[in-house]
C-alpha cells in the first residue's frame, strides 16, 4: 500500500513565503467560512452529502455549498463512502491534485474503518480512508445524518482556524431555578 | 464654464492660466492643449494611469504568489496529471478524431438558411401583390437552387453517408 509516503496530520500545512501571525488568522477565518468541497461521492453516504447540500439542510449557511467539479479548485475532500481497492488510486490522485491548504473528512463508517466490510476473507475494500489519507475529521454513522455532516464541517472550521461559529452550549452553566 | 476666463488672451486649464493661442515656429496659431507643457502633463497622467492599471492587474498575482503555499502534500506524485477525475488518462489528448458529425452540423446550416428565408416567402406569397407574376416564383426558385448547391456539394462529397472516414497521413 506504500504507507511511507502518506503525509501525516502532524506534518502541517506547507508554508508560504510571507507570513504574518494575525494575517494568517484572518486568512484562516476566511477559509473556514468558505470551504469548497470536492464533488466526489463514492457510495451511499454521498446521498446524504447531496441532501446536505440541498435546500432542507442548506450547507450554504456555513459557506460550504460550492461543490467544485475539479480538485484544483477545492480544499475539502469529503470521502463519502466505501473505498474499494479499484477506487483507491483515483482518490490518491484527486488528493494530490488539490492545492494547499487541504483537508479530508471521512464520512461514514466505511470511510472511517471499513464499516460492515471489516470481516475475515474480505478482499476488495480498503478499511478506512486513513489507511492512505491524512484524515482530519471523522463522522460516524451508516450513513450519517446530514446534521452530522454539518457538525463535521463546523468541527473542521474550528480545527483549521480556532474560530468557533457559536459557543458550546454544554460548557455553559445551567442557570439554577 | 466659469473656469474659462472672458479674456481672449488667456484661458484657465488644469488650474493654470495659459495663453489662449500660441504661435509656433512656422507662424501658425495653435490650440492651447497642444502646447509643450500641457503635452508633458498629459503624458504624466497617461503614464500614471497606465502604471496604476498594471499594478491592479499584476498586484493580485504577486500578492497571491507571496501568500500561497509553495507546494502541496503528495501521496503518489500525480499533481500534474492532466485529467482531473482521478483516473489515469488513456493516450494523449492531441489526437485526430472523426469529423462525421461536424460535417453534418455544417450542412444543417444550409437547410437552416433555406427554411429561415422561405418562411417570409410562405407568409407573403398568397397576397395579391405576388399572385399576378411568375417573376417572384422564378426568383424563389433561383434562391433555393443556389442554396441547394451546398447540399448537392455535400451529397457528392459523401457527407450524408454515416461512416468512419480514414485519411492518408
Amino acid at each position: 500500500m506504500g504507507k511511507t509516503n502518506i503525509p501525516t496530520i502532524e506534518e502541517g500545512v506547507p508554508s508560504s513565503i510571507v507570513q504574518f501571525a494575525s494575517l494568517d488568522k484572518l486568512l484562516n477565518v476566511g477559509r473556514a467560512n468558505s470551504l469548497w468541497p470536492l464533488t466526489f461521492g463514492i457510495a451511499c453516504c454521498a446521498i446524504e452529502m447531496m441532501a446536505t447540500g440541498c435546500a432542507r439542510f442548506d450547507m450554504s449557511r456555513f459557506g460550504a455549498e460550492v461543490f467544485r467539479p475539479s480538485p484544483r479548485q477545492s480544499d475539502v475532500m469529503i470521502v463519502a463512502g466505501t473505498i474499494t481497492k479499484k477506487m483507491m488510486p483515483g482518490i490518491k490522485t484527486l488528493y494530490d491534485q488539490m492545492p494547499e491548504p487541504k483537508w479530508v473528512i471521512a464520512l461514514g463508517n466505511c470511510a472511517i474503518s471499513g464499516g460492515p466490510f471489516a470481516f475475515e476473507g474480505q478482499y476488495s475494500i480498503i478499511l478506512g480512508a486513513d489507511q492512505f489519507l491524512p484524515v482530519d475529521i471523522y463522522i460516524p454513522g451508516c450513513p450519517p445524518r446530514p446534521e452530522a455532516l454539518l457538525q463535521g464541517i463546523i468541527e473542521l472550521e474550528h480545527k483549521l482556524s480556532g474560530w468557533q461559529r457559536w459557543n458550546d452550549p454544554q460548557s455553559k452553566e445551567v442557570p439554577s431555578l | 464654464m466659469n473656469n474659462i476666463t472672458k479674456s481672449y488672451d488667456t484661458v484657465t486649464l488644469c488650474g493654470r492660466t495659459v495663453p489662449y493661442q500660441q504661435v509656433n515656429n512656422d507662424g501658425v496659431r495653435m490650440e492651447p492643449q497642444f502646447t509643450e507643457f500641457l503635452y508633458r502633463d498629459s503624458i504624466l497622467w497617461i503614464t500614471a494611469f497606465a502604471l496604476g492599471g498594471l499594478a491592479f492587474a499584476l498586484g493580485p498575482i504577486a500578492i497571491v504568489y507571496l501568500l500561497m503555499p509553495l507546494r502541496t502534500r503528495q501521496i503518489i506524485n500525480k499533481r500534474d496529471q492532466y485529467i482531473e477525475c482521478g483516473m489515469d488518462p488513456i493516450g494523449d489528448s492531441w489526437i485526430r478524431y472523426g469529423v462525421v458529425f461536424y460535417l453534418y452540423a455544417l450542412i444543417f446550416l444550409a437547410f437552416d438558411v433555406d427554411v429561415l428565408f422561405l418562411f417570409p416567402v410562405a407568409v407573403a406569397y398568397n397576397s395579391e401583390t405576388f399572385s399576378a407574376s411568375y417573376r417572384d416564383f422564378i426568383e424563389i426558385v433561383l434562391f433555393v437552387g443556389i442554396l441547394s448547391l451546398a447540399v448537392v456539394y455535400a451529397w457528392v462529397k459523401g457527407v450524408f453517408k454515416w461512416e468512419k472516414r480514414t485519411y492518408l497521413r
